[in-house]
């Protein structure tokens, strides 16, 4: 490790850096040679036999009840795989070639607590609490090229998945005017004490001062609306626009989350909660997309790659209010330009009551991780001796999926 | 690291009750000499809620069921005129507007309690409760309903056993809709059946109601009473029940629902005076239950007798008390703290006030550097308190701009509530909306108030010299005000 990256870690941790200013140089290429990464996490337990129903199973209809009947057409996949009618967007990308769809997947964890198996999707342990930061955030330092990568996380606090070594940006909509210069430099004096205080401060201010964010449209303005509340399809499209934004500007990773999957009840109702999640998610996709292949930004989405993952999938059978209880194996999306897609990767345990786990739910057949190591190394350059060591430990033996171009 | 002493002296001991047991105050000189007596005589039912037209359960239950018929009607005559995916944005939807008005008056009426209340520690164990068992506005059908569950579920029942708390919340309407027992039917209940029955007559598609839904179940042992199975093994773990425990717990609690029709509301089996909940026979699943090795018969004594047996479960003297040491005292409390707070909950028989008192009796609780990080709610009433705003600080915006600053009240985003860990709060934008904030506060207050007065009278000892020294050089008013709210000494308590 260079002298360079040694200063450059202290002075972060120090937070007396804008970090911004020094990292953003030429002969030190951000790490990854222009390689994007951003993480959608859906909060909740997204029903993966809704999301991408297997309808070519002959098992499926009579397993999911009403559950397996779709008023409109759900859009042909590979072999017996569909998606969910509710997502086009991400269908035509799957037709394109950039988009993977990966079924019987999950996490090592089997115990149906949203608490836990979030926890377990975001600091890559294989139990609840063993690590206590997050897999992408451990992976930030390690990846190829000298310095960290920058990731910015599009809400208020650092999510769990972020956590780690290397210092992050959160950003959410202000409706607030901005505070005065002077203010800010005494506070940080103010702060000394305080390290915490001081390093989200010097952060977010570090934000601010970069010569290169001063264009991010919206910076200080109010974007409209936003409650904060983690609702609102606007609200979540404009923050997968703002993600684009920063991924042009020089952000490396971000961090998108859409909440709200957790359908007990009335999942397959029109206008209900589960529905407008698709139709939020799909929107949501298709701006990132459309963000990073604007011509501004230069051809990103060819360098980019987008992990769509919740914490556990859902039940098989139909619960007894039209909805469906927590599960084990489910569904997650890979897209972007850098992935060879057009193609749903599952070993397939099928859906008899016998083939379920404790006879209920989706077997999980695929690890998550098989899909993390490949992303993590092969596109973000992170070593397999970090890898095995500190990003995602316990993960050595999983045979990695085949996702890139 | 320096041994602190103990007992604080009366000065420290006055600063701490007022900001790390209460909502802050802006003098110490309320408090007095005995600290410790002010915080414990606090201790008892909640007080009423201020604020005018708040609605009961019962009514706010009758006037959710009206706007969801008015958005029926609506949507049946929509879609006549123009078939296709019209999602109407739910800010649009017919007869929004007087549930709007309610959920407002809920969260005006939570946060000018909490900002006018003379019993701030009460108060804050109200709000911890509530916290405790939510019921979040993030559903749909919780709207307008959770103010009337903070009232009438939690505020009364925070100072008797947690066993009486524990009714009141799960059998709340609240409750009942936030975590779907409403729709939950034994698979072999009378309603079942004869929807079955019917369907097969009928030749029909399957019934809309089949069976157990497991939400409230799970929740209630994860979250509210034992906690995960697996969990809390720096503390000697906790959690103790299984699968089968969560789909038996759910048979039991078959039959707890919300009627809509206004006859239902008069007293009847197992319905509370007064109560939008009752238990009805025709959904409850027949046949006893096992739950934890233990039977109960089928019938509306079922539930209670469960939920009490929960109560003195000493996964659950753990698991509470854990989670209590960790809202007033620290993110990772000491385990000693907490052995000592398991104790007292399991030998009076699961009563708050010995939980209380025992926590305000240990010296870990009393430790002079503020550790805890106050959330954004926290910090917004506590800011309030502070300055004197009162009432008029939540008069144009409900929340006071809670929800800018990454919490939107009462709307947690899940069952679990939200979080009392510090790193759950930070992050570069968190700390920069708290700045924003404060600095539209300080502005349209600064030139009225001394921050370097009001900074030595509210904190007392626990102003440290350097954010003293930074007030005194404030450019202005308004900055010193704003750096005072932003000081360490305030962020944290």
């Amino acid at each position: 490790m260079t002298t360079r990256r040694h200063l450059l870690r202290a002075a972060l941790a120090a937070g007396t850096l804008a970090p911004w200013a020094t990292l953003s140089l030429g002969a030190d290429a951000p790490a990854g040679n222009g390689k994007r990464f951003v993480f959608v996490i859906l909060r909740g337990g997204m029903d993966g036999l809704s999301a991408a129903p297997v309808t070519g199973d002959p098992a499926f209809a009579e397993a999911r009840g009403a559950l397996g009947q779709f008023s409109v057409p759900p859009l042909p996949l590979q072999g017996p795989f569909a998606l969910h009618p509710l997502l086009p967007q991400l269908h035509a990308m799957y037709g394109r070639g950039e988009a993977a769809v990966l079924h019987a997947v999950g996490l090592p964890y089997r115990e149906r607590s949203h608490f836990d198996a979030q926890q377990v999707l975001e600091s890559g342990g294989t139990r609840p609490h063993e690590l206590t930061t997050g897999w992408l955030g451990r992976a930030l330092a390690g990846a190829a090229g000298g310095a960290p990568l920058r990731a910015v996380a599009l809400e208020t606090a650092v999510p769990l998945v972020l956590r780690g070594p290397t210092a992050v940006d959160t950003w959410a909509p202000s409706v607030l005017p901005e505070p005065t210069a002077d203010l800010v430099a005494r506070l940080s004096t103010l702060y000394r004490n305080d390290p915490a205080l001081a390093q989200a401060l010097a952060r977010a201010r570090g934000l601010r001062e970069d010569p290169e964010m001063s264009g991010l449209a919206g910076m200080a303005s109010g974007a409209g609306g936003m409650t904060g509340g983690g609702g609102g399809r606007g609200q979540a499209v404009a923050l997968a626009r703002k993600a684009a934004e920063f991924l042009q500007k020089g952000a490396q990773v971000a961090v998108l989350d859409l909440g709200g999957w957790d359908s007990h009840a009335n999942q397959a109702a029109p206008q209900g909660a589960m529905s407008n999640n698709l139709r939020t998610l799909d929107a949501t996709l298709a701006a990132l997309r459309e963000g990073l292949t604007a011509p501004e930004a230069g051809g990103a989405w060819a360098r980019t790659v987008v992990l769509v993952a919740t914490e556990f999938g859902r039940e098989v059978a139909m619960n007894g209010t039209q909805g469906t209880d927590h599960g084990s194996g489910g569904v997650a999306f890979v897209l972007g330009g850098a992935v060879r897609g057009g193609r749903v990767l599952a070993d397939w345990p099928g859906l008899a009551r016998h083939e379920r786990h404790e006879g209920r739910d989706l077997r999980v057949t695929t690890d998550l991780r098989a899909a993390l190591r490949p992303l993590l190394a092969d596109h973000l350059g992170v070593s397999r001796v970090a890898l095995d060591k500190s990003v995602l430990p316990g993960s050595a033996s999983i045979r990695p999926l085949d996702l890139l171009v | 690291m320096t041994r602190t002493p103990y007992p604080p002296s009366p000065d420290q001991a006055a600063a701490l009750a007022a900001h790390r047991f209460g909502l802050g105050e802006p003098s110490l000189q309320g408090v007095g000499g005995d600290a410790s007596g002010w915080l414990l005589a606090q201790i008892g039912p909640a007080e009423p809620q201020r604020g005018q037209d708040l609605a009961q359960g019962v009514e706010a239950v009758r006037r959710y069921a009206a706007f969801v018929q008015l958005q029926r009607a609506s949507a049946a005559s929509a879609q006549a005129m123009a078939p296709g995916d019209a999602a109407m944005r739910p800010e649009q939807a017919p007869g929004i507007e007087p549930l709007r008005q309610a959920v407002q008056a809920d969260v005006r009426a939570r946060l000018v309690t909490a900002a006018l209340s003379t019993q701030p520690f009460n108060e804050r164990l109200a709000l911890f409760w509530a916290n405790h068992f939510t019921v979040s506005l993030a559903k749909g059908s919780t709207r307008g309903v959770v103010g009337a569950y903070e009232r009438e579920a939690i505020r009364p029942h925070i100072a008797g056993s947690f066993d009486q708390l524990l009714q009141a919340a799960v059998t709340h309407a609240g409750m009942l809709r936030y975590l779907d027992n409403d729709q939950s039917a034994g698979p072999r209940s009378a309603v079942v059946q004869r929807q079955a029955r019917r369907n097969r007559d009928a030749g029909e598609r399957p019934p809309r109601i089949t069976g157990l839904n497991e939400n409230l179940a799970r929740e209630v042992l994860e979250l509210h009473t034992l906690g995960v199975a697996g969990g809390g093994t720096a503390y000697g773990g906790w959690g103790g029940y299984t699968q089968a425990d969560v789909t038996e717990f759910a048979r039991v609690l078959t039959g707890w629902r919300v009627p809509l029709a206004a006859a239902m509301f008069s007293a009847a089996d197992g319905s509370a005076k007064d109560s939008a909940s009752r238990f009805d026979p025709a959904w409850h699943d027949p046949g006893p239950k096992t739950v934890l090795g233990r039977r109960y018969e089928a019938g509306p004594e079922a539930l209670p007798a469960l939920l009490s047996d929960l109560a003195r479960h000493p996964s659950t003297a753990r698991f509470l008390s854990v989670k209590l040491a960790r809202h007033f005292v620290a993110d990772t409390p000491p385990p000693a703290l907490v052995a000592r707070l398991e104790g007292a909950y399991l030998q009076s028989g699961g009563q708050l006030p010995a939980l209380y008192r025992a926590l305000l009796d240990s010296p870990e609780a009393w430790l002079p550097q503020p550790a805890k990080l106050k959330t954004p709610e926290e910090f917004v009433i506590s800011s309030v308190r502070l300055l004197g705003l009162g009432a008029q600080a939540f008069e144009r915006a409900p929340d006071g701009g809670i929800t800018t600053l990454g919490q939107r009240v009462q709307g947690a985003p899940s069952p679990a509530g939200w979080p009392d860990m510090a790193e759950e709060w930070l992050g570069p934008d968190a700390v920069w909306k708290r700045v924003e904030w404060a600095t539209r506060v300080a502005d349209r207050v600064g030139r009225r108030v001394d921050a370097r007065d009001l900074a030595r009278a509210s904190l007392g000892p626990l102003l440290g010299d350097d954010t003293a020294r930074q007030i005194e050089r404030a450019a202005d008013g308004p900055q010193a005000v704003a750096l005072l709210l932003l000081a360490p000494e305030f962020q944290r308590r």
